[in-house]
């Protein structure tokens, strides 16, 4: 339901969205303009050679004015050009890469909910039996392994072993081959970067279940006879999302942080990567279009998780 | 009268009903002491800090010395772990990364511990504006992916140690203060914060003298969690290869070094064993944390 205050609540986050992404856009800004070293020193351009190249990408000017003009262009979507391979837009690059990270993260963010949901429901299901144990077990292994870990793992298991033992036969393809991989070459990566936070997910649903299914309402279903599958499904799990809708904000988060380092292992062409070696390139103007990416796409990951929050809990209004 | 009273114990079986008082310290630490994956897992960690100091001192082998065997070579008597893409000793080497990670660990915690918590005290305690400029910050901190700042920060500052702790530090001070504030905010509505106020306690003393010692639990509690994730955080930067200095041996580096032979399909121990240990000690710091989480602050929900 859209109210006055829905909308307001929304209007206020849009601006809080928006300050965000100057401040930190203004931050990394200043940090990368500040550091030793320039674009061009691969070039090998010194003296007047540099101070022309430098003049005409308007990198001697002072700071404040290169980020107004920053600005001017992000207002109009333009994120200006690579220091790096001169003169190529940010913005379509960027757009692109984003989508290829875009797809990882969603892959990632399914494996994360489906196995967080299942592994929850089914732990609190079957409470202080083996399979609660092991299943909370494996969501502790989750958040303490790191991401790479998992993804050497499964390159070792799937790429090497698996390939070995069966003579070829199993066969998976570790350096993406397209700029969108195909869905085999696409799994390994997104259960790496989605197992760590399944983790989370697994303890929530598996707390928020044990509360709900005490509930009074619970037993009224089971006292009127309903199958044990649909309370648990349609009953006690819909009220046990509230509390795992509240992690999604940071769990999409960590599963855009991870995926920087889940894209250099598998040599993924996204966002990750390009920020990896914006930086060992000095090509500024990509760092700062990549972070600022970054920060619209949390904002509105937020957003949208606040606002889910309220089509599953009608209670809460904003 | 107190000759008239008998003592209020009730004898049975050798034994008296009425419990003993325990300080919420002592009680902590006797619940810690029965919940045995905890236990374990301080027991392993104490070994870890054991190896770290011990390979202050001394390892097997000089854990920088090039060429000191065969490069990639496997795990042998001479070399219990092996040897790494450029004939270091990989057991020598997997000590000293200890170093690393213990050192940005712990140091983290205390620098979120001290800036958090006194950022959170006051933005809960004065509310209002002060409040109302942290939480912005807080929000805007919560805005962007924390590697990417500490990986900008680090760049910023150059490559050291010390830099990774402060970069690291700068990402994950967030979660401590907002805790610090919502205890704050809380705490100063009790009675006695009121009756310390009306006897005339400046804000400074109510605030470390009088709500900070009662918000205590909860924050010791996160400040352990912010180890194991400080410890993560400083693994990915060095795993990215912005890292210690090489050659500096640290368990983030050691696996990137280890990534292109266990690509290759020749030699996976080199990544194993510093993945094996990242994975170990993480495990444990969050063992160890949830519980003394159990133990110290019965209140919070798993």
């Amino acid at each position: 339901m859209v109210t006055r205050g829905t909308l307001i609540y929304i209007g206020q986050r849009l601006v809080l969205i928006v300050f965000t992404v100057i401040v930190v856009s203004f931050g990394v800004f200043a940090v990368v303009h500040s550091l030793p070293g320039n674009a061009f020193v691969s070039d090998r351009v010194h003296g007047r050679a540099l101070q022309i190249l430098l003049h005409q990408y308007g990198l001697d000017q002072p700071i404040p004015v290169q980020y107004w003009s920053f600005l001017k262009g992000l207002v109009h979507g333009n994120l200006g050009v690579s220091l790096y391979i001169r003169d190529l837009p940010i913005t379509p690059l960027v757009l692109r890469e984003l989508s290829v990270s875009a797809m990882l993260g969603g892959a990632a963010l399914i494996v994360t909910i489906g196995l967080g949901i299942t592994f929850g429901v089914l732990a609190a299901v079957r409470q202080n039996t083996w399979v609660d144990y092991l299943l909370t077990g494996i969501a502790v292994v989750g958040y303490s392994v790191p991401s790479f870990v998992i993804a050497s793992l499964g390159i070792l298991i799937f790429g090497q072993w698996l390939n070995n033992l069966s003579h070829g036969a199993f066969f998976y393809p570790e350096p993406w081959t397209g700029t969108y991989g195909t869905l085999a070459e696409l799994s390994l990566p997104a259960i790496a970067l989605g197992f760590y936070t399944s983790g989370q997910i697994t303890r929530i649903t598996r707390a928020a279940m044990l509360d709900v299914i005490g509930q009074d309402y619970i037993r009224t279903a089971r006292a009127k006879g309903l199958q044990d599958r649909i309370v648990i499904l349609r009953h006690a799990l819909r009220n046990a999302l509230v509390p795992v809708t509240s992690i999604l904000g940071p769990t999409v988060i960590s599963i855009i942080t991870g995926s920087v380092i889940i894209e250099n292992i598998f040599g993924i062409p996204g966002l990750g990567k390009e920020f990896v070696e914006s930086i060992f390139q000095h090509d500024y103007n990509v760092t700062v279009g990549v972070f600022t990416i970054y920060a619209f796409l949390i904002g509105f990951a937020n957003l949208t998780v606040d606002l889910v929050y309220t089509v599953i809990d009608p209670r809460i209004r904003y | 009268m107190a000759t008239l009273l008998p003592e209020p114990t009730v004898e049975y079986a050798g034994g008296t009903l009425a419990s003993e008082q325990v300080s919420l310290w002592r009680d902590g630490v006797r619940r810690l002491r029965r919940n045995k994956l905890a236990l374990a897992a301080a027991i392993y960690l104490m070994l870890l800090v054991l190896v770290c100091v011990v390979s202050l001192f001394w390892t097997p082998y000089k854990p920088n010395l090039v060429g000191n065997c065969p490069t990639y070579d496997l795990p042998s008597a001479a070399h219990p772990l092996g040897c790494d893409d450029l004939g270091r000793d990989s057991l020598s080497r997997l000590m000293v990364g200890s170093q690393v990670s213990l050192a940005v660990g712990l140091a983290t915690a205390f620098i979120v511990l001290a800036i958090g918590v006194v950022v959170g005290l006051i933005a809960g305690y004065f509310r209002g504006v002060v409040d109302g400029f942290i939480s912005l910050a807080i929000n805007i901190f919560y805005g962007v992916p924390p590697l990417l700042v500490a990986v900008a920060l680090y760049v910023l500052l150059g490559p050291s140690l010390i830099n990774i702790i402060i970069a690291i530090s700068a990402t994950v001070w967030m979660d401590m203060a907002r805790l610090a504030r919502g205890q704050a905010l809380s705490i100063r509505e009790r009675e006695f914060i009121e009756a310390a106020r009306s006897g005339g306690a400046r804000a400074g003393r109510i605030v470390f003298g009088h709500i900070l010692p009662n918000a205590l639990g909860p924050i010791i509690v996160q400040a352990t969690f912010v180890i194991p994730v400080a410890i993560l955080t400083a693994a990915f930067l060095t795993f990215l290869g912005f890292g210690v200095p090489p050659p500096t041996a640290d368990w983030g580096g050691m696996a990137s070094e280890g990534l292109p032979s266990l690509q290759g399909g020749f030699d996976p121990y080199i990544l194993l064993w510093p993945a094996m240990a990242l994975s170990v000690t993480l495990l444990a710091f969050n063992f160890f944390g949830d519980g003394l989480r159990d133990a110290f602050d019965p209140r919070q929900k798993r």
